[in-house]
């Protein structure tokens, strides 16, 4: 409601005038300071005037190995070729846009660009000066061939046709829910946000809930660095995701389905909206499914923006109209999650997998793994290989056949120099990691007996398998060649963390910053050991002490950093002695 | 602030640095470590806090209440706020006292904080010359925890550019630099106050609080109740004494205040907010220290000395008097009196022997004189909701009191300990008074030994609750749990009807309610009221303290105590039924206007009849002569059809007038009539209640006389009482404004007649 209220604000004046809100406030019956906290919380709300033309160049990592620095430069230079005051043109850093395949990613007034070149963005820039329409960068839609579609493409909603012919005409009870918990449990289908919860629980989890209001939320905020996989898969296969909100909300006996999507893709909320409509003409979702009386209205929710949205908590806490800040748990959203009501969220992925599990049985996903691990998923990878994009493959892949065998080898002939198999929240690993790095067990088992090294290219892509090492397996994978600077891209990922921090428990807000100015102080040659050992120390109290993912995630590039890579780090460290240079302190401006 | 339902749900056991503790499930650990480790004022919960406070809803954002937290010998990997985490039975719980990741963490979380803060001695300076004033050592609630863990100088760098102060506020200064970010003002304004004024802006690192839409303070709509300055565990919202006024003579400083037993636990930054607000005052053997009637809002504390409470004003009532062996009705010589209860019984008042009266002690009818020595604390409610003064306070020795402000006894009842401090001091020495002043406690009373009895009976089973204005105590078919007496403060005792609230009566200090609900198993009231469930809603008005006693408790309290049990089934009936009629002749009659006006209820009122009435305002003259010469009834009020309702007692449906009597000396007859009791202080406060303006304060001589220094010469002593029409009766059985009326235009009737007669109801067929 109020975001709504602040977004129509916006589209009518350009930014949020203080007089409108104190309207805004009057007629809702808000206090203002309620308005304010929401408005300046979500950076997509403008609350002045702003310049003509914003230019926001992505800053993350994907784009970085693809040269945003140099552009977001030479853009710059062009805004103040326009006009050097900096009223017409604005050129400035944004976090991920989920272009990382066709780095680098550009917003300009909102409109997203990928993949140009800068004289292309340059000539962008010059019609949005002179008020002509911007054009529209079309992404394919077309189907793939996946696996996940047991359609082909074409929308049939054959699983929710299956589940609503087991309603018992006597009890109105759907007699074939067991069989499909039965048949997630098989599957062993896990949260595909990189939690990796199984689903089978949490669904079962909301149904045992005695509540007359139950919700499904899709968590499709995806703004991880690296991360686009949701992005092909809502573009593509908008119907799977609608299916699987339906098989969810019948399964919860929900009330209603909310997909969360973030703002900057227009093309994906488009695509879902469709599948909606088109949903609910043929009977399998809204009023009255299939005739079978049972009713699960599903709508979008266009995310107001961050990263912190794609935590279930901070999601719902969006959604009711507050700042996007992690809640304490327990309670979880299965118990009290959306207006403190029992709810379903799953990410986009895991929910569209659901109708072909059910459709085809447990087993045909379990068993397409390979190497120990079992079903598949979708993997986005980006950096330095030649052809990034979204694959289809089974847990337990090596990293040898993802990188050389699907993403055709590292660009440029560049060697592999390091994997961030979860995005910046798993950290770097290196090509080859020294026995005593690892776990014990880890090493009984994939260690030859007397190998001082185990070589990454034959790590196999399975949650377990990460875990065993003391890693994690998200849904991002970026490549690192050996031209790389770690110091530097340690340093990026830690500016990720603070920019997106929500700045509600200390250990994020404060240690985020912290870790930032010791890293650049690093970069700078300004860091010694006891330093660096403190910036370590205070990882660790992040990782035991913030409410949420985000804190707990945010030292792992600094940590990994130090771990694996003690040569890059040598390389930097001050070693003058003496007291610190201080000089690293000065708090910069962030974006 | 606990969750605690209690409700059935067994206690939960748990261990915390290896000390046992059961608590009801929904506690958090940080409360369960309070119930554990804090047994007296002074000791201290073994884990730290700075984003919480008892009285708030957790938030855990400060994160320095961590624990390390195994259940059922499983570790958990993360750590847990302990203000905020529930607990589980086989909790093992421990704290930075005995875990090296907790005492790790909680350090770093301290250092971060520190980094950012500013330089303590550098600010302190810096402030001192731009404010004239500074926190004071030891109250940073930030510097103390990192004195207590022994975090020294942070490894960590400053941040941030050093930012502005903003000074635009009249009272409050607000230093972003030495802002934690703990969410304590903010909920102090928005969830305590209800101010809603102050939130944060922005994201992540660069967040700050905010007043409205991020405006200077002293822009905003902030109206400087100084809760968010005394939330403020550090520097960063900071009072700007140099604007406040002067602190009066006696000023006790906070420094003095924050050592002084009374004040235990109370935060040093309110004591020097409230600077002012405590003032030493030293009487000498005589010395008048209040007056019964006056309004002067602030309560005392004796330190030393005794002091002697009574009510001055004579124990009469107002009756009118004929001209003293008067025959000729003709020559009436009329007059009014004032007559003690001896010279002119009524009803009813006979079993009053105690007084309530706002102290600890009560007084006695026939001898309304006690006294009070060091630890007493007098005027709470005059203090709290600007009652005038109950009684005159006279120093029986040289003594010594604390005269204590209305935000400081506010804070001292909040106080964890400070209240602790209170309620024992109520159980040991209020207690019995109270009791003895409760109406339905006075049979007890007669039996000295039986009643000391009582008295210990329920000195460990008494609760202080304490309800703010406006707070529903229970609602109408809750089910009953508890009986509770009136400490200070006012209740509103109402039911739901159809068209609206009904309000049955007010309660103030010495009543008691909620016993009708808990005496469902005795047969006489069984049939009356349905069993286990309240039959009506009670309101607080005002600030009220409630002495509660549980439902068990309460009925132990009858099985062991038949006297009581006797008397609480008489008044219990005698409640219910008068409740009873007054909703049956609601219903018989429900009429929008007519009973909100009062009129329905109005045992006689004077109705004029304007077709014949010649505004000859004979009936006010004939009042007034009635009364000694000062008119009870206006000729001015309501129209209804062709009459007119003139100004005089309605006798009221609602009886607002009823509300702040600090003595209780108004009340209402069983047959609704408002009458006012002969111990009646003249405070005026019935009178400023009444919406119709029908009540009047008269002087009438006492008698006595006094030497006036001015005029030289005797001077009659005249006492203020409240007068209201008291339906005088005439020759021929009339008052006498009817019966002066020479147009035959003033009449007396009842409500409900009236009603008939201008036909708004149907005349009930006759009665065979």
């Amino acid at each position: 409601m109020l975001v709504q209220e602040l977004n129509a604000l916006q589209k009518r004046f350009g930014y949020l005038p203080a007089d409108e809100l104190k309207e805004l406030s009057r007629r809702l019956g808000v206090p203002l300071h309620r308005l304010h906290e929401v408005a300046s919380f979500f950076p997509h709300f403008k609350l002045k005037k702003g310049a003509d033309v914003e230019v926001l160049v992505c800053r993350d990592v994907s784009c970085c190995l693809r040269g945003a620095e140099p552009l977001r430069q030479g853009l710059k230079a062009l805004a103040n070729e326009i006009d050097p005051t900096g009223k017409s043109v604005h050129v400035d850093g944004v976090s991920c846009l989920g272009q990382c395949d066709h780095a680098p990613a550009v917003l300009i007034n909102d409109q997203v660009y990928y993949g140009l070149t800068e004289p292309q963005l340059r000539s962008r820039i010059h019609s949005a000066v002179a008020r002509d329409p911007l054009p529209h960068q079309r992404a394919d839609r077309s189907p793939q061939g996946w696996k996940i579609d047991p359609y082909g493409g074409t929308p049939r909603y054959e699983a929710v046709q299956k589940l609503v012919a087991t309603r018992d005409p006597a009890s109105g009870a759907l007699l074939g829910i067991d069989a499909l918990l039965e048949s997630l449990k098989e599957s062993t289908l896990r949260g595909m946000g990189g939690a990796r919860f199984p689903t089978h629980i949490k669904w079962a989890a909301v149904r045992s809930q005695q509540s007359d209001t139950k919700y499904v939320v899709c968590n499709g905020d995806e703004s991880e660095p690296g991360t686009f996989k949701d992005r092909e898969l809502l573009r593509r296969a908008p119907h799977l995701l609608v299916e699987g909100m339906v098989l969810a909300g019948l399964t919860a006996g929900a009330t209603k389905g909310y997909i969360y999507i973030r703002h900057e893709y227009h093309e994906e909320i488009e695509a879902v909206e469709e599948a909606i409509r088109d949903a609910r003409s043929r009977g399998a979702c809204g009023d009255d499914i299939f005739g079978s009386g049972l009713s699960f209205p599903v709508e979008v929710f266009v995310s107001p923006g961050g990263y912190i949205c794609g935590e279930e908590s901070a999601l719902l806490e969006a959604m009711e109209d507050r700042r996007a800040e992690p809640r304490n748990k327990p309670p979880f959203p299965t118990v009290k999650g959306l207006f403190n009501q029992p709810t379903i969220i799953n990410n986009v992925e895991t929910l569209m997998w659901t109708p072909a599990i059910y459709l085809n049985g447990g087993a045909w996903y379990r068993d397409q793994g390979v190497n120990g691990g079992q079903g598949l998923w979708f993997c986005s990878i980006s950096g330095d290989v030649r052809d990034p994009g979204v694959y289809e493959v089974p847990f337990g892949i090596t990293v040898r056949d993802l990188v050389y065998r699907r993403a055709g080898g590292m660009a440029g002939g560049q060697r592999l120099k390091a994997i961030a198999p979860s995005g910046p929240s798993g950290g770097f690993l290196p090509t080859l990691i020294p026995r005593n790095a690892l776990p014990k067990t880890f090493v009984e088992k994939y260690l030859p007996e007397g190998g001082a090294f185990f070589d990454i290219l034959d790590l196999p892509l399975d949650p377990d398998v990460l875990r065993g090492m003391e890693g994690m397996l998200g849904a991002a994978f970026v490549a690192v060649g050996e031209q790389a600077d770690l110091v530097a891209l340690a340093l990026n990922l830690t500016e990720f963390f603070r920019n997106e921090s929500c700045g509600k428990c200390v250990p994020c807000r404060i240690g985020s910053q912290k870790l930032v100015e010791m890293l650049r102080a690093l970069k700078a040659g300004q860091l010694d050991r006891e330093h660096l050992d403190l910036a370590s120390s205070l990882g660790q109290t992040m990782i035991l002490t913030s409410i949420c993912g985000l804190g707990q995630v945010a030292p792992n590039p600094l940590l990994s950093l130090v771990k694996y890579f003690p040569d890059d780090v040598d390389a930097y460290l001050d070693r003058r002695g003496g007291p610190p240079v201080r000089e690293f302190s000065a708090f910069e401006t962030m974006v | 602030m606990s969750s605690a339902n209690g409700n059935g749900a067994p206690p939960v056991s748990l261990t915390i640095d290896g000390r046992k503790v059961s608590v009801p499930a929904g506690t958090t650990i940080y409360d369960a470590a309070t119930r554990a480790f804090v047994k007296q004022a002074g000791d201290r919960n073994p884990i730290p806090i700075l984003c919480h406070r008892e009285h708030m809803t957790p938030v855990a954002v400060c994160r320095v209440c961590t624990v390390d937290v195994s259940v059922n010998g499983r570790q958990e990997f993360r750590l847990a706020p302990a203000c905020q985490r529930e607990v589980a039975e086989g909790m093992e719980v421990r704290t930075h006292e005995t875990s090296d990741r907790v005492r790790n963490a909680v350090s770093m979380l301290t250092e971060l904080l520190l980094a950012d803060y500013p330089d303590p001695e550098a600010a302190r300076a810096a402030r001192l010359t731009k404010q004239g004033q500074s926190r004071g050592e030891g109250n940073d609630e930030l510097i103390e925890l990192a004195e207590r863990l022994g975090v020294e100088n942070p490894r960590f760098s400053r941040s941030r550019r050093e930012k502005p102060i903003d000074e635009s506020s009249m009272v409050i200064a607000v230093d972003h630099n030495a802002c934690i970010l703990c969410d304590r003002c903010i909920r102090a304004c928005n969830d305590i106050r209800n101010n809603h004024v102050i939130g944060r802006t922005g994201k992540g690192y660069k967040t700050r609080i905010a007043f409205d839409l991020d405006d200077p303070m002293g822009d905003s709509s902030c109206v400087a109740c100084g809760e968010c300055m005394i939330s403020c565990p550090t520097g960063a919202l900071l009072s700007k004494h140099h604007v406040l006024s002067r602190p009066p003579a006696g000023t006790v400083p906070a420094e003095e205040l924050a050592a002084h037993p009374l004040f235990t636990g109370v935060s040093k930054a309110f004591l020097d907010f409230n600077e002012g607000a405590v003032v030493r005052k030293h009487f000498r053997k005589g010395d008048v220290i209040c007056r019964e009637g006056d309004y002067d809002a602030t309560a005392y504390y004796i330190e030393d000395g005794e002091v002697e409470i009574f009510i001055s004003s004579p124990f009469k009532h107002v009756k009118n008097h004929r001209g003293a062996g008067s025959w000729n009705p003709f020559a009436l010589v009329r007059n009014s009196l004032l007559a003690g209860r001896g010279e002119d019984r009524r009803d009813e008042e006979m079993d009053t022997e105690f007084i309530s009266i706002d102290a600890p002690v009560v007084l006695r009818y026939d001898k309304p004189v006690a006294t009070m020595g060091p630890g007493a604390i007098f005027g709470e409610m005059a203090c709290m909701s600007s009652y005038p003064r109950s009684a005159t306070v006279v120093a029986q020795t040289d003594c010594t009191l604390l005269e204590v402000g209305r935000n400081v006894l506010y804070i001292l009842q909040r106080g964890k300990f400070s209240k602790a401090q209170l309620d024992e001091r109520y159980r040991q020495n209020a207690l019995d008074n109270h009791l003895r002043g409760a109406t339905v406690f006075a049979r007890m009373v007669k039996n000295e030994d039986e009643f000391k009895k009582l008295v210990e009976f329920l000195r460990p089973r008494v609760d202080l609750v304490r309800v703010n204005n406006g707070e529903v105590i229970f609602r109408q078919g809750d089910p009953a749990d508890a009986y509770y007496l009136i400490r200070i403060g006012f209740v509103k005792v109402s039911q739901e009807r159809p068209g609206g609230e009904f309000v049955l009566t007010y309660f103030g200090p010495g009543k008691s309610f909620g016993e009708i609900g808990l005496m469902g198993h005795i047969p006489e009231i069984r049939d009356l009221a349905p069993p286990g469930i309240r039959t009506a809603t009670c309101t607080a008005l005002d600030h009220v303290d409630l002495v509660k006693i549980k439902g068990e408790d309460f009925r132990l309290l009858l099985e062991q105590f038949p006297s009581v049990q006797k008397s609480f089934i008489d008044y219990a009936i005698t409640i219910l039924k008068q409740n009873e009629r007054m909703l049956r002749q609601v219903n018989e009659d429900s009429l929008g206007d007519f009973l909100q006006q009062g009129l329905m209820n109005a045992q006689s009122v004077l109705v004029l009849d304007l077709e014949k009435c010649t505004r000859c305002d004979e009936c006010t003259k004939a009042c007034a002569d009635s009364h000694g010469g000062v008119t009870r009834l206006i000729r001015e009020g309501l129209r209804f059809d062709r009459f007119l309702v003139a100004s005089s007692c309605r006798s009221c449906l609602d009886p607002y007038c009823m509300v702040g009597c600090p003595v209780n000396s108004i009340r209402r007859r069983g047959s609704l009539e408002i009458i006012i009791e002969d111990w009646c202080i003249g405070c005026g406060k019935c009178a400023e209640n009444c919406p119709y303006g029908n009540i009047n304060m008269h002087p009438f001589p006492t008698g006595q006389n006094v030497f006036d220094e001015e005029l030289r010469r005797k001077v009659p002593v005249l006492q203020q009482k409240a007068t209201t029409c008291d339906l005088c009766r005439e020759l021929d059985g009339q008052p006498s404004c009817v019966y002066a009326c020479p147009h035959d235009a003033a009449h007396r009737m009842k409500g409900s007649d009236l009603a008939r007669e201008i036909g708004i109801v149907a005349t009930p067929p006759p009665v065979r």
